[in-house]
Order: C-alpha cells, then structure tokens, then sequence
C-alpha cells in the first residue's frame, strides 16, 4: 500500500491520501498508521481518494469505521472518493453508503467537505 | 470439475498465500476480476476469522481450503479443525445505524453471506465444514 498526501490550495484545510494498493490485513496496517498520525498533527478534513485501490477486505472496511468514528466527535469528517465499481458495491454491501460521503472526483469530494 | 486445494496454517502471513491462491484459480479458470476479487474477499474474510477466533491453543493448526469450478458454478471449500462455529449463527448487523452508534466490526460475515449464494455450515466429527456456492459467469 503506497500512499500519497496532498493539499490544495483550492481546497483549504482539506488533506487528500491517494491510496495505491490493496486494502487487506497488511495494507490496512499502513492506512491505519498514516491516518492516525495524519489525525494527531491536527488534520480534520480528510479526503480518501480510492481509484487505485482494487481490493477492500472487511479489515479495510473496521479500518474506515474507526477513523470517522475518531474524527466525527473532533468536527472533522472523512470522504470517500472514486472508488472502482466493485469497491462501491462492497461499500453497498457493507452500509457504508448511508455512513460516508462517496464522491465521484476531487472536486465533489471537496464540495462534499464544505 | 476443475478444482485447486491447499493447506494453510494458522498464521495471519498465510493471507497473502491465500490471495495468490484466488489469483492463480482465477488466471487458470478465465474468471473475471470481479470474481477474483469475491473469492479472495470471501477467503480473506473467512480464514482471518479462523486464525483469530478459532483455537483455544497456540498451536499450529491446518486449514484446507478447496477452489471448484463445474461448468458455471463455483464452490468454495474451507475445513479448519478449530473450536465448533457456524458463521450462519452470527446475527446480521443493523446497517441502518448512524456512525456513532455503528458497532466497528462484525461485518466479514454479512459480506460472505451477501457475495455468495449459498453458505452451508457442518460440523463434521472435530472438524467445522463450510461451503459456499455461488453461479459466475466467465469471460
């Protein structure tokens, strides 16, 4: 799991982690250690951009619970964003699509963050 | 009936055999990458259960797990020695909860169930059966 944290300037106050790779037991590992730290220097607004992520196993999913349940009490908020066709049935699967914002590009992921 | 089967041991690194294993099923039967993905899901889901919550031990123990592709019908096998557990006895979760009342795991289950058509759970002398069916298509 590669993962790349961005700003932009359109979009003040909003982190965006692309992730690349599998999110199953090893690379929720790295996910959970990125975000948390990313959550302990201040970041509230965090947008996870998922269109090169071909697999989520339900440790991926628990991974996703924890965060926004760690950032909701904290006034910030995590967006999931262009995740692949299958990625978003299990999203279905899994309730998800009632608990997450699920945006299709950046820019409605930054809308979604307003 | 074109079938795979290995063992694996109850160790968590096993979960990356398990998705080569997926993979090479999949190359050799022509499935999709959705389908890939499903069987891996389902593996992934089913034997991280096993190894976390099936031994009242720290021993090694094995886990057998059987691909079987009969025309468009796939089987999916996985036989573990562990404590007695029938998956199908774990309640669904309630999916309609707001994020702070939504419990944070529980969900491998539900996903097995929902991305398979059928789950049949045995206990067979010492051993838990579990078979799951579903009809795929092949590209």
């Amino acid at each position: 799991m590669d993962i790349v944290e961005s700003t932009s300037a359109g979009s003040p106050g909003v982190l965006t982690l692309t992730l690349n790779g599998r999110l199953d037991a090893d690379g929720t590992d790295t996910f959970a250690g990125r975000l948390a730290i990313c959550i302990d220097r201040g970041e509230r607004r965090i947008v996870l951009d998922l269109a090169a992520v071909d697999y989520v196993s339900s440790v991926g999913l628990r991974s996703l619970v924890l965060g926004a349940k760690r950032l909701a009490p904290l006034g910030g908020r995590l967006v999931l964003c262009q995740p692949q066709a299958r990625i978003r049935q299990l999203l279905d699967i899994a309730g998800f699509t009632s608990m997450f914002p699920i945006a299709a590009s950046r820019d409605e992921a930054a809308e979604r963050m307003a | 009936m074109s079938s795979v089967s290995a063992v694996f041991v109850n160790q968590r690194a096993e979960i990356e055999r398990l998705a080569r294993l997926a993979e090479r099923f999949g190359t050799e039967q022509h499935l999709s990458d959705d389908d890939v993905m499903m069987i891996n899901l389902v593996l992934d889901e089913v034997v991280a259960n096993i190894i976390s919550h099936g031994y009242d031990d720290a021993g090694e123990h094995q886990i057998h797990v059987t691909l079987a592709l009969d025309d468009a019908d796939l089987t999916i096998r996985v036989e573990d020695d562990g404590r007695p557990f029938n998956p199908l006895d774990a309640p669904p979760p309630d999916l309609t909860l707001p994020l702070e009342d939504r419990p944070v795991g529980g969900l491998g289950i539900h996903i097995v169930r929902s991305v398979m058509d059928a789950v049949e759970h045995r206990r067979d002398g010492s051993r838990n059966v579990l078979i799951m069916r579903k009809a795929i298509g092949r590209t």
